[in-house]
């Protein structure tokens, strides 16, 4: 008894019925991951097939595809990592740093944007074509 | 010390008041697991700012930018030379990650229960995924190099040297945590088999390493996006 004082506390042994319950989740869980896998896949297979040059719905795709990677970060992290059975406190503390992300990512997108626009100009100051 | 004042109300629901006065756990785990949070939240950033930079860089020439679906057109094994089979490869990697995120968490439950031979049973095929994942990596690069597309040129389908610098820097670097993935859990397996935990009378070490292991799929998931879906 005296080894488990470093224990934390909470769910570190698992009775009969837990671990059954959580073996069927963690196997629902792969499934649903594999199926968001193969459906990407294909998507992305198939508009590449139909619009080999790009076309215009490409944008719908790529939010289709960022959406289900969401979806499959939820699953991992969620199940695989327990992150839904941790307390309040600390799932926020492991998820609000990612809030400044989103705006790193518009912010860096939009600048990398801006310097597309500029590439004339850019050029025409820049003899040696570094850029 | 403390461990005697805790232990005769184990069912008492402690209030908030309690939890910041010491002794135990606000988050209620242990110092070890946060620990690891910690260090994957900050990788996290590590791996973020690699995916900005390259969302940015695209963005800079974004009607140059390679459609993925031709880059990585080919399977890069003998017997499938010439076959025209795009992202199929790659598909295959992520499935050997997401199969091996399923073996870790069913060792994690297996520690849980402290079922050593359980433990070890799912860490070998958790093991060997990530070698097999390793070594397509190999031959995935090898193939692209041999295409003309290193860090310091394009190849003719890439035409832009930025891409295959982005590649081979992000997917090196997620690889090089599958790399000491691999070399953790090797580790883990041993002390298992060997009953390093049950002498230490929890299987916690389990759940670390699984941590890290979930996280390396994590990034995965990114990089797949980033490289081969849009």
């Amino acid at each position: 008894m005296e080894q488990h004082d470093e224990l934390p506390e909470g769910h570190l042994f698992l009775s009969d019925s837990e671990y059954a319950h959580s073996r069927t989740e963690v196997l629902k869980t792969i499934i649903i991951l594999s199926i968001v896998t193969v459906v990407e896949v294909s998507v992305a297979i198939g508009y590449d097939h139909f619009n080999p040059t790009g076309g215009n719905f490409k944008w719908l795709i790529n939010l289709f595809m960022a959406v289900m990677s969401v979806v499959k970060v939820i699953y991992i992290m969620g199940t695989f990592m327990h992150l839904k059975n941790e307390t309040r406190g600390f799932f926020l503390t492991v998820l609000l740093p990612f809030m400044f992300l989103i705006w790193a990512i518009i912010a860096f997108s939009y600048e990398g944007g801006s310097w597309n626009h500029m590439r004339d100009i850019i050029n025409a100051y820049n003899p040696l074509n570094l850029f | 010390m403390a461990s005697a004042t805790l232990e005769h109300d184990s069912h008492h629901v402690v209030t908030e008041k309690e939890l910041w006065k010491g002794g135990k756990s606000p988050f209620r785990i242990s110092y070890g697991k946060v620990m690891m949070w910690y260090f994957l939240i900050s990788d996290t950033f590590t791996f973020a700012s690699f995916l900005i930079t390259y969302s940015s860089l695209r963005f800079t020439q974004s009607a140059n930018w390679p459609n993925p679906a031709e880059v990585f057109s080919s399977i890069p094994l003998h017997i499938f030379e010439g076959v025209k089979a795009p992202l199929v490869f790659v598909s295959f990697m992520t499935f050997l990650l997401i199969v091996s995120s399923y073996t870790m968490v069913r060792a994690v439950q297996e520690g849980y229960r402290k079922n050593k031979m359980g433990v070890v049973y799912f860490l070998l095929p958790t093991i060997l995924c990530g070698i097999m994942f390793l070594g397509c990596q190999y031959l995935e690069w090898t193939h692209l190099i041999s295409e003309g597309m290193t860090p310091t040129t394009a190849a003719p389908v890439t035409k832009l040297v930025n891409f295959g610098q982005l590649f081979f820097v992000i997917t090196g670097f997620h690889g090089l945590h599958v790399f000491f993935g691999v070399i953790l859990n090797i580790w883990l397996a041993v002390n298992a088999w060997n009953g390093t935990f049950d002498k230490r009378g929890h299987y916690e070490m389990v759940e670390k390493i699984g941590l890290y292991w979930h996280f390396v799929d994590l990034v995965w998931v990114y990089v797949f996006l980033s490289f081969y879906l849009l």
